[in-house]
């Protein structure tokens, strides 16, 4: 390697680096700020995260609060809905407080009668614990209930779905 | 259900089961008290939203019933249009005493919440649509 580098070489090789660096220094930002929407889109989509430590939660349906956005046509607010969740066995179930029958807010062991079902007061709808709905009450079909997760101990809570248990 | 084509089109077919329209009736002036005016309508969607969240299989809130001067009498012609249309129960909503024959009147207080923050908002007002939810199942089981 007794190879002598000219001073043209020498020149060549340190411009060429020199300017690969600044242009690597343009472009990679650029990348990264076109694929910036990828990496946002996935966290978005992601489970809501509550106050609730997944530890705290017993077998007695609780209401717990989850917020997210919402958009009506062009106006987005803040909406807070609930979910009523308790554990079943290991298992953690959050059902939908909607009742299917036209949409009221029911709630856990309301009505003195059926202390361990919900109940909706518009037309005295009953659900079991499981969300089944009670034959000869209005509704025609099960609570809804939503996916959960776990993020640090605390609760989240996903997409609604529909009943699994029944 | 709310004044939307969409849930009118729901009311239509179970208007046996939505058989009591709420009628938010506020007072709106360019006077001294605008401010009072402006606060008051702001509770009154506030409560009225709340409400048709709690109870929105079984209620119509129709828009606020805006007077000027405090003349109600168009009230009437708009409560005996409810009653035709089929609801069994029609509520009015206001923060005064308004007696009309036919009508169920229930009274919310007039609370200042433009300065308040957030949290207290909320609870004050879940406060008093509580009050209100408990005198409209006392409307049902009369």
């Amino acid at each position: 390697m007794s190879q002598k580098v000219t001073r043209r070489q020498f020149l060549n090789y340190s411009l060429m680096g020199v300017g690969s660096f600044m242009a690597a220094g343009m472009i990679l930002p650029m990348g990264r700020f076109a694929l910036d929407p990828l990496f946002k889109e996935s966290s978005a989509s992601d489970m809501i995260a509550t106050s609730v430590k997944v530890a705290d939660i017993t077998e007695e349906p609780v209401s717990v609060d989850f917020t997210f956005e919402q958009t009506d046509g062009w106006y987005v607010s803040e909406v807070t809905d609930f979910a009523w969740v308790y554990k079943e066995g290991d298992e953690i179930i959050a059902l939908s407080p909607v009742c299917k029958h036209l949409g009221c807010t029911v709630s856990w062991a309301s009505d003195a009668s059926n202390p361990e079902r919900f109940f909706c007061p518009c037309h005295n709808g009953l659900y079991e614990k499981n969300g089944e709905n009670v034959p000869g009450t209005p509704p025609r079909g099960p609570l809804d209930m939503y996916e959960v997760g776990e993020s640090d101990g605390f609760l989240t809570i996903g997409a609604i779905k529909e009943n699994e248990l029944v | 259900m709310l004044f939307n084509t969409q849930d009118l089109r729901v009311l239509k077919d179970e208007i046996e089961f939505i058989d009591t329209a709420i009628v938010p009736v506020v007072s709106i002036a360019f006077d001294n008290e605008v401010l009072t005016h402006a606060n008051n309508l702001e509770l009154m969607q506030l409560i009225s939203i709340q409400l048709e969240k709690q109870l929105k299989g079984r209620l119509m809130i129709t828009p606020a019933f805006t007077t000027v001067t405090d003349d109600h009498t168009s009230l009437i012609a708009y409560k005996d249009q409810l009653k035709a249309y089929g609801f069994k129960n029609v509520v009015s909503i206001a923060y005064q005493d308004i007696e009309l024959d036919g009508l169920d009147h229930i009274r919310v207080n007039s609370i200042p919440i433009s300065d308040m923050d957030n949290e207290m908002k909320i609870s004050i007002i879940n406060d008093e649509v509580k009050s209100v939810i408990k005198q409209i199942i006392g409307v049902w089981n009369q």
